[in-house]
């Protein structure tokens, strides 16, 4: 366990390599990023057993007073500044351990399924290259045991997805896209420095146990711990796409669609997710007022992303605004201090979703086709998969004794029981619409009657088949291990959190409703898009209105885009005014064109007549002999 | 004796500051040349009042003999006496009100630092050539090189030699 | 009897007279003359302060005359290396007026 710190070391170590010697190297060095990362998950089981088999005696190992949950830490002196010390430090604890096992094993399946994927593009080496840092930068960030390194890692994985999303920079779009993604979630990052720092301010290191234990002895005042939360959910908004930045995701899709896979359910998104998990004390202090306020956020989130993937007809976008949707369930479970919950939904979202977008990526990557609306039966010629999408489409609508049913459920559970009703109603509904729209794009684009141009199109090659087919699995059967089965094991939430009884808590009314929602709602897809029942132009009629915004997005774009263009760029032509008035003209030209003129004027006395020296010097000396006289008498 | 000096020392003050005035007022370069010529003669008129003989015969053999000579020959050289009319440059103001300045920081100064009542004494020629071979013997030999340094120096630059293009 | 102050009084007045010269004339020629006249006040004054002054405060055996016979020396080295300039540049440039040689012109 001791070697964990190799996990992200081993990716770090692969993308230089690939960019200087990747042509060296078999498979222009994608072999060796593969290897890299299986070598991560490989240590991931080497720490995993490490972990369990190491008690509160060990060395290094504790039980945090915070989580309740052992923990182990490792730090290395980084440097000194001032006063301040700065470590490399890695802390292994169940949240640390689960985030690697999630980021390594689907980073593994979607390099795999790259090497099929990617084959043929002319930036092969490159596309691994970044992945191998992607993947490490997340490593990074989910073992830091400091913010100041989380921080840095978590520009990483700014930096790499800016990097990705723009991988065809030939397109204007995926540019675009790029610019946008890094760009929003900067703004996140911001309040995420600023929080870090006023932690810093208070605690005097960057250690995330002594803010913790800051905040928790009372030693960290009330508003402070306030104020630090709200500003590290503010980058965590920004990572992890919640409304009101939420707008840059979708766009994210313009990037090759196994880089959407990996944003989606392991290395970009979760990260806030993550954040907050890792920071709960911080949330929990006091009041724990912060989490009402990511509750709010997260259930806004939710209603709004899942009925925008309602009207979406891109398949893609179907999916992004489907990540989008249950992030913001995530974050609703968080603010209803289901800890577990989150957790747990995040890993089974994480492998359904990575399952959704390889699938629709094969989908793609076969007929070139991204709308639903022109795809249809898809599953008499791609039936493998037609099959691994509808494992994961109905793992996450919540369909019973699938992954996605049971994590669903522990979400709803949590807002249950410490959220008022208002909360419960309305995390139905977007549970609700969440399977609806799940239904409609898997019976949309693989059911039906095949739409003609489609029937020569042949399935995933076996490259691409076989990580579908293992997070097929995952998606379907992770649920199990929440369960709080006979013998030593407890289940996922008591090794996560509290290490005292916090396990699976089925509320057997919720996860009936649930079901029978998730059930209704891929009843009424089969029944429109199967049978084709034609009451839903019926509805569109009736409410126009609605629809019409909720396919524009609200419309934040355009109210983005409108403020860019009054008030930023306004402003901008305000600072550039200054700015070549003020600083370039008077500051900078100015002593220049002074001096110039000043030279000239000087240059006048350099006659070049000998008689004008003279005079100078016989100026001079009658000057001297009046001064020496003066002080002589 | 005591008016006559003082009639010679005005009447040679007169001529000497004259001749200057001559020089550098006059607008032909030949009466400034003899302008010269006066001013340099009645200096060594100056110099017998001061009891200096032998540097007032320096001063005829050397200024007013060498040194007007060669001033003569420059200006035919230069073709100076084709255009007597020389005319003075355009800081001429300037220069007179340096000139005017220094003398008015000059006169005070003198004024106020010389002691008034002292005799002007005679040195004897052989008190003069002790000095000049024993005390001042070195420089009296470097000043005999910078002559021969210069000597050659002036055949140098003068002359239109082979080399110049 | 002269007294040693109008004897400066003669050489500060040549003195200047000879300065403004310098300053004020266009041909080179005339501009050494009067340093010429520069130099001849100084010998005057010298000659002056040496005679009156010998004995007294230090000043001894007539110097200021032997220093007087240095500056004419050097006077006569001075006004032949100046002349020889003074040839070349006509030569060169077909003229001895110092306003039109502003080579170093800035």
């Amino acid at each position: 366990m001791d070697w964990a710190w190799l996990i992200p070391v081993f990716c770090f170590a692969a993308a230089p390599v690939i960019v200087v010697a990747g042509r060296f190297l078999p498979g222009k060095g994608a072999s060796l990023s593969v290897l890299a990362i299986a070598g991560g998950f490989a240590m991931f089981w080497v720490v995993l057993a490490g972990f369990l088999g190491a008690g509160p005696a060990s060395n290094d190992c504790f039980t945090s007073v915070d989580t309740r949950a052992l923990t182990c830490a490792f730090s290395l002196s980084w440097f000194q500044a001032g006063d301040v010390q700065f470590f490399w430090g890695i802390v292994i604890d169940p949240l640390a351990v689960v985030m690697l096992g999630l980021v390594t094993f689907v980073a593994l399946l979607v390099q795999i399924y790259s090497l099929g994927y990617m084959h043929g593009d002319p930036r092969f080496g490159w596309y691994f290259a970044v992945h191998s840092l992607f993947a490490a930068a997340m490593l990074t960030l989910v073992l830091a045991d400091n913010f100041l390194l989380l921080y840095v890692a978590w520009e990483l994985v700014g930096i790499c997805s800016y990097l990705l999303i723009g991988f065809w920079h030939e397109r204007p779009a995926a540019k675009e896209a790029a610019k946008k993604a890094f760009i929003v979630t900067r703004i996140g990052d911001v309040g995420l420095l600023v929080g870090i720092l006023l932690l810093w301010r208070e605690v005097g290191s960057f250690s995330m146990a002594d803010a913790f234990d800051a905040a928790r002895t009372g030693a960290m005042s009330e508003g402070v711990a306030t104020a630090a939360a709200l500003l590290l959910f503010l980058g965590a908004m920004g990572k992890s796409a919640q409304v009101p930045f939420h707008v840059w995701l979708p766009d994210a899709m313009e990037g090759p669609t196994p880089v959407s896979a990996l944003i989606h359910a392991a290395t970009m998104v979760v990260a806030g997710v993550y954040l907050v998990a890792r920071a709960f004390p911080i949330f929990q202090a006091y009041d724990a007022d912060p989490l009402l306020v990511v509750a709010i956020v997260g259930l806004v989130t939710a209603l709004m992303a899942a009925s925008i993937a309602l009207a979406a007809t891109d398949l893609k976008r179907i999916l992004a605004y489907s990540t989008i949707s249950h992030l913001g369930l995530m974050m609703l479970s968080l603010g209803a201090f289901g800890y577990t919950a989150a957790v747990f939904h995040l890993l089974a979202h994480g492998f359904a979703k990575a399952l959704l977008f390889l699938a629709a990526g094969s989908v793609l990557h076969s007929t070139g086709e991204q709308d639903i609306r022109r795809m249809g039966g898809l599953r008499r010629v791609m039936p493998l998969t037609a099959l691994v999408f509808s494992v994961g489409a109905l793992s996450l609508g919540g369909i019973p004794i699938l992954a996605g049913y049971w994590s669903k459920e522990e979400v709803l559970a949590a807002v249950g029981y410490h959220r008022n009703a208002a909360f419960l109603v309305f995390a139905l509904l977007a549970s609700f619409l969440s399977a609806l729209y799940m239904a409609r794009a898997m019976f949309a684009a693989f059911f039906g009657a095949t739409k003609p141009g489609l029937e020569q199109v042949r399935d995933a090659p076996a490259l691409m088949a076989w990580p579908m087919v293992l997070l097929a699995v995952l998606a379907a059967g992770f649920g199990w291990v929440s369960f709080n089965w006979p013998g030593a094991y407890d289940g996922l939430g008591t090794f996560l959190f509290f290490g005292q009884a916090h396990g699976f808590k089925f509320t057997w009314w919720l996860g009936i409703l649930s079901a029978i929602l998730a059930i209704i709602a891929f009843a009424l897809a089969v029944l429109v898009y199967v049978r084709g029942a034609d009451f839903h132009h019926a509805a569109r009629a009736r409410f126009a209105l609605v629809i019409r915004v909720v396919e524009n997005k609200y419309y934040f774009d355009e109210v983005y885009q409108w403020t860019v263009d009054r008030v930023v760029l306004a402003f901008s032509g305000l600072v550039a005014l200054f700015d070549r008035a003020v600083v370039n003209d008077l500051a900078v030209n100015g002593p220049a064109h002074f001096i110039r003129r000043l030279g000239f004027a000087l240059r006048l006395h350099v006659t070049g007549h000998v008689y004008s020296y003279a005079l100078g010097m016989a100026l001079g000396t009658v000057g001297l002999a009046i001064f020496w006289w003066l002080r002589s008498t | 004796m005591l008016t006559v000096s003082w009639f010679v020392f005005v009447l040679l003050a007169v001529l000497t500051l004259g001749g200057a005035l001559g020089v550098v007022l006059t607008r032909n370069v030949v009466h400034a040349a003899l302008a010269l010529l006066l001013s340099l003669l009645a200096t060594a008129g100056v110099y017998l009042v001061l009891f200096a003989e032998f540097l007032a015969l320096v001063q005829v053999l050397i200024y007013g003999g060498a040194v007007t000579i060669v001033v003569v020959f420059a200006l035919m050289l230069t073709r100076g006496g084709d255009y007597p009319r020389i005319s003075d440059n355009k800081q001429w103001p300037l220069a007179a009100a340096a000139a005017v300045g220094l003398l008015a920081v000059l006169v005070p100064a003198f004024l106020i630092n010389t002691p008034e009542d002292t005799q002007a004494q005679s040195p004897a020629f052989s008190e003069l050539a002790n000095s000049l071979f024993t005390r001042w013997a070195i420089p009296f030999e470097i000043a005999s090189l910078v002559l021969l340094v210069a000597l050659v120096g002036a055949i140098i630059i003068a002359r239109s030699g082979r080399d110049e293009g | 009897m002269p007294s040693l102050f109008h004897f400066q009084l003669l050489s500060a007045a040549l003195f200047v007279i000879g300065m403004y010269g310098v300053l004020s004339r266009r041909s080179a020629v005339l501009i050494v003359m009067s340093i010429e006249l520069m130099l001849n006040a100084v010998n005057i004054n010298l000659i002056a302060a040496a005679s009156h002054l010998n004995g007294i405060g230090g000043f001894i055996r007539f110097d200021g005359h032997v220093i007087a016979i240095f500056v004419i020396t050097i006077a006569a080295a001075e006004l032949g290396l100046a002349l020889a300039i003074i040839l070349r540049i006509y030569r060169n440039r077909q003229t001895v007026n110092v306003d039109e040689i502003d080579l170093m012109r800035g």
